[in-house]
């Protein structure tokens, strides 16, 4: 039997980063994967938005580490990651939605967002193009971004292979063997490994390994749809996001990437709840009259590809961090809610703290995220 | 203009010239015609220069697929393949990345339109035509979604004769009259209806499919059934130079040539010696063009023996054993240099030339277009698969085929029928690979006219042996089917030359003796001619060889199969072996004084969209580690607007380059949409 200090289950944007940061501690880590490689899971489907800009102090402080980190990335590391500070931009047409987000404003200032409402005229200069008719203003977050989910993977595998982690690729998690309140090892298809702590970092399937622990991780996955254009040359900076719902969807949102092309994504409404990832036909004649409604520039660029990916939402839309009370050596990274990309790095660096430097200074984010909160709150900016 | 005037088999038909510029410059091309031949007729082979290192680019598949070709219509960046030429259009080089109109009104909404039909047939090609036409006979509605503005797919390419049989797959017609049978046959009814210039975008999971109708409009259908006869695209292969404006697929030169009739090249030279690459070298002869050569990696033709004796008969030279090392260039492929292989296929450097040519053509094979099967048996669907999207093989055989795809269909949507078991036999016998050679046969030359065959290899073909009024001829050998080769086995040969005019092969001649030294003998000739009775031309063996300097008696046309029979007075010795008309002067064949050697054997390009290097690759996939395909998008490969049609074939081989196993890598997933579509065309919405 193969013995580590941690086992992760999952390589994906949340597994990737804490297996590296928890093996620069020192730490003898492992990650099971059942794909063949790193981010087959959610990270490929995952369209790069990087935003601090959220409505509480626990994802806030997660993302601001996770851009801080991402922005240094190619100095720091080496790799290029594709970040782009193009800032993130809440584009309002409704009272009602102006009213809330300028109510939010001001929390998100006391958090230490860099964040301000701006004119239409402003948001004009911002995005050239946009739909006038009834803009009222908008939020602006000028420091967010965006980078490529797929690079920061292979960053993150390669720093952690390097640090010394072990990949388990093609390894599904078939069981946990347990004494009294612990965890002792896990087996997989191929081998039994145990460990010290087990962190669950398996996404969309976080629910099934939780299950196989004996806990009921209340992590639902839906699907979104997303999609890609041909690359224009570069004319708008922020991602921009219209959280106006119609009766086929709620909010979406797209930005131009590095490259030039346009990728974009919607919440489907009502949701699709499920782990099918397979396209259907509505989705293209939905999601473009969205955006040639809100940008109608945009009604000459061709659609070059698109896709599905699952975001495993919470009831209350914010993700599940911690360890949970009945098994004292099991730590939860679950419930992304579509986020994982961003919250990944982050997290990873706080989760490894908490385990490897047992410090407590991330306790606000382990009880704001905890499993037994009551889930009654609602994400505004999920 | 580089344009073909006059051509042996093809009518040039009469078109309306129209103005347009180039670039800002006036030029002229003919209304309707792809804006792609246009420029090339007018010279023009590079279409845009790529944002990565500014190098030039030219056309690769003339075929909608690639999108290599786009350039800026009217200020849009389009496929100029696929976008018919108007008066007046401003045509510019795309340079980098197009930026987006200004335009900022807004869309018109309008409700998408949806089709319902009982099978939808994607490709009206050869196997998707006949297909249509056994399940239209048994009632079904059937919808056939081509993305050409004309039925027959690559039949209306092919101007050669075709092999197989009459009765099963129109032996001995060429292939674009047949494209016009079957479009006849199509129109007769009522239950079948054809979207030209529409190209599926995507297969989805609620059993619908989206079309790009009219290359305007996005429409979805609804259907019960799906045949895929999408047909196949030509690979691509990988050394330094492939890039160059100049070097792309034969079959686009196909197209350039025989379909848009554009003298695109002086001097071509071809890599691959299959039915492709043997028949491209053909076709550039009927229209003019010098064939420099013609190099295969294998110790064999891989193509029928009679399409390479015929070109070599034309004095084409067949380099077995030989690869190409690298393309020469500045702005279009000028030079290219080829070298034998060893055993294990690694260039003899020693053996290296050079020659000078104008356009290189790559007919390294085909892939099957069988995504949409993939996607539709995933979904449950009910699904078949037909000609080349099923199994490569000659069009002859894809005809049959898509009708037994089509009673197969027929019977998955609950008709009770039977299919002939003898179909399955004949399908199979039509896509059978060339069999042994045999020795020539001593042949003795009689006082009467009687046939003469130079067809020594087993392939599936007889029309020699239908065509002939007295039934003179007969099939001799092992298999007892088509597969024989063709004996003259009654002796009451009229002489009508018949068989000499229908053989696709040209493998036919007919000869008498007139004395004890002089013979005359009937040739099959399909150029344009260049010489006129009382001439005296170089008569070839069946190898190419020159027997002699003949005297030409007669000519004359046979309409129907539209070939020259010509007859010549030449020695009682040679008559036998007489089979060919040399068309080609030896002095094009000749090698450059000076040999060109390639800087960086590794920098040919593997994704063409985003022009990323062998080495690129390699490097990239050592350096992460890379299991799995989707990886190589971290430095674009893969993610340009093909997608990932053309690199993907060769990845095999680069994962073998970098030391990994490609059964140990993830292949790439295929996504809608197939083809890019504008947003303002893709949208549904209440008309307010």
């Amino acid at each position: 039997m193969q013995k580590f200090d941690t086992v992760i289950i999952g390589a994906g944007s949340v597994g990737l980063p804490l297996s590296y940061y928890l093996s620069k501690k020192g730490q003898k880590v492992a990650v099971i994967e059942k794909e063949h490689s790193y981010g087959r899971g959610q990270n490929r489907a995952a369209i790069g938005g990087l935003r601090a800009t959220h409505s509480d102090p626990a994802k806030i402080k997660i993302c601001q580490m996770s851009i801080d980190i991402l922005k240094k990335m190619e100095k720091d590391h080496g790799f290029e990651i594709d970040w782009l500070e193009g800032g993130y931009l809440y584009p309002i047409y409704e009272e009602a939605k102006e009213t809330a987000l300028k109510e939010l404003l001001v929390k998100q200032k006391n958090y230490g967002l860099d964040i301000d409402w701006i004119s239409p005229e402003e948001i004009r200069e911002l995005v050239p193009g946009i739909n006038m008719n009834g803009l009222r203003g908008g939020t602006f977050s000028p420091h967010d971004g965006s980078a490529s989910p797929l690079k920061t993977a292979g960053a993150y595998y390669i720093l952690s292979l390097d640090a010394g982690t072990t990949f388990f690729f093609d390894e599904e998690v078939e069981e946990f063997s347990k004494e009294g309140g612990k965890l002792i090892s896990v087996k997989t298809d191929k081998r039994v490994i145990s460990a010290d702590v087990f962190i669950n970092a398996a996404g969309g399937n976080a629910k099934e390994i939780g299950a196989m622990c004996g806990l009921d991780l209340p992590v639902y996955p839906d699907s979104h749809e997303a999609g890609v254009t041909e690359p224009v040359k570069y004319f708008f900076k922020p991602m921009v996001v219209d959280l106006r719902s119609d009766n086929q969807s709620a909010n979406f949102y797209y930005y131009q990437n590095e490259g030039g092309q346009i990728i974009f994504c919607v919440t489907p409404e009502p949701k699709i709840l499920g782990k099918d990832c397979d396209n259907t036909s509505e989705f293209l004649p939905l999601i473009t009259r969205r955006i040639v409604d809100i940008h109608p520039r945009l009604k000459n660029i061709r659609v070059r590809r698109t896709w599905r990916g699952l975001y495993p939402m919470t009831p209350d839309g914010f993700p599940i961090v911690g360890r949970p009370k009945d098994i004292e050596n099991m730590f939860l990274a679950v419930g992304m809610c579509g986020q994982g990309f961003m919250l990944g790095p982050g997290l990873g660096k706080i989760i490894s703290e908490i385990i490897a430097d047992k410090t407590n200074k991330y306790n606000f984010i382990l009880d704001e995220l905890s499993l037994y909160r009551q889930f009654e709150g609602n994400e505004m900016l999920k | 203009m580089k344009r073909i005037t006059a051509h042996p088999v093809l009518e040039v038909k009469a078109r309306q010239e129209v103005d347009f510029t180039f670039d800002g410059l006036p030029v002229k091309g003919l209304e309707g015609e792809p804006v792609s031949s246009a420029l090339f007729a007018n010279g023009i082979k590079q279409f845009s220069i790529h944002k990565k290192d500014d190098a030039p680019q030219g056309i690769f598949c003339a075929n909608g697929q690639c999108s290599q070709c786009s350039v800026i219509i009217d200020g849009m960046p389009l496929k100029s393949c696929v976008t018919p030429l108007r008066a007046g259009m401003d045509v510019r080089t795309l340079v980098h990345i197009p930026e987006l109109p200004h335009d900022d009104e807004p869309c018109f909404l309008s409700r998408l339109e949806t089709l319902k039909t009982d099978v939808v047939v994607i490709g009206g090609g050869p196997s998707g035509l006949t297909s249509a036409i056994e399940l239209a006979k048994l009632g079904f509605d059937v919808t056939i979604v081509e993305d050409k503005e004309k039925l027959g797919g690559k039949l209306l390419l092919q101007t050669h004769k075709f092999f197989g049989s009459q009765e099963d797959s129109f032996a001995g017609t060429r292939g674009y009259e047949i494209a016009e049978l079957l479009e006849k046959q199509i129109r007769e009814f009522p239950n079948v209806t054809v979207l030209y210039e529409t190209s599926v975008v995507g297969v989805y999971k609620d059993k619908k499919i989206g079309v790009y109708k009219n290359n305007g409009k996005y429409s979805i259908i609804d259907f019960e059934g799906l045949v895929i006869s999408a047909g196949a695209r030509e690979k691509s292969l990988v050394f330094p130079g492939n890039d160059l404006p100049g070097v792309y697929g034969a079959g686009a030169f196909q197209t350039l040539v025989n379909r848009d009739l554009v003298k695109a090249s002086e001097r071509v030279f071809i890599i691959g010696s299959g039915n492709v690459g043997l028949i491209a070298a053909y076709h550039a002869l009927q229209a003019g063009i010098s064939v420099v050569g013609i190099v295969d990696i294998m110790e064999k033709v891989s193509g029928y023996k009679v399409h390479a004796d015929k070109i070599k008969r034309m004095g084409v030279p067949v380099y077995l054993n030989t690869t190409v090392l690298a393309a020469f260039g500045k702005e279009k492929i000028e030079k290219v240099t080829v070298a034998e292989v060893d055993d294990k296929w690694n260039p003899i450097l020693t053996t290296a030339r050079t020659y000078e040519t104008d356009t290189l053509l790559i007919a390294a094979g085909l892939t099957p277009v069988d995504e949409f099967y993939d996607q539709a048996l995933e979904f449950g669907f009910k699904a078949v698969k037909t000609g080349d999207a099923d199994e490569i093989a000659e069009a002859s055989s894809a005809m049959f085929g898509g009708r037994i795809a089509g009673l197969k269909m027929a019977k998955m949507l609950g008709k009770e029928i039977e299919i002939d078991r003898s179909f399955y036999e004949k399908a199979e016998i039509l896509k059978s690979k060339p069999g042994i050679v045999f020795e020539p046969v001593p042949v003795i030359i009689k006082q009467n006219l009687t046939p003469v065959f130079q067809c020594f290899q087993e392939i599936p073909c007889n029309p020699c042996t239908t065509v002939c009024p007295k039934g003179c001829i007969s099939l001799v050998g092992k298999f007892g089917n088509i597969m024989d080769t063709p004996t003259y086995t009654l002796d009451e040969c009229t002489g009508c030359g018949l068989c000499v005019a229908v053989c696709p092969g040209l493998a036919v001649s007919l000869a008498k003796r007139i004395d004890e030294a002089s013979a005359e003998v009937i040739l099959p000739h399909e150029y344009l001619l260049s010489f006129a009775p009382g001439d005296m031309i170089n008569v070839t063996d069946i190898d190419g060889n020159i027997l002699e300097k003949a005297e030409v008696k007669h000519i004359r046309l046979n309409k129907k199969y539209r070939t020259h029979l010509v007859t010549v007075k030449m020695s009682l010795n040679n008559a036998s072996k007489a089979i060919g008309i040399r068309v080609q002067d030896e002095s094009v064949t000749k090698p450059c004084a000076e040999t060109l050697l390639p800087e960086l054997p590794d920098n040919g390009i593997v994704c063409r969209c985003e022009r990323v290097t062998v080495k690129e690759l390699v490097d990239f996939i050592k350096k992460f580690r890379v299991r799995d395909v989707n990886q190589l998008k971290q430095i674009r490969a893969g993610m340009g607007a093909c997608g990932s049609k053309t690199c993907s074939v060769l990845y095999p081989r680069i994962f073998k380059q970098a030391g990994v196993d490609y059964y140990d890598v993830t292949g790439g997933t295929v996504r809608p949409v197939t083809v890019e579509v504008p947003m303002n065309s893709l949208i549904e919405g209440e008309v307010e």
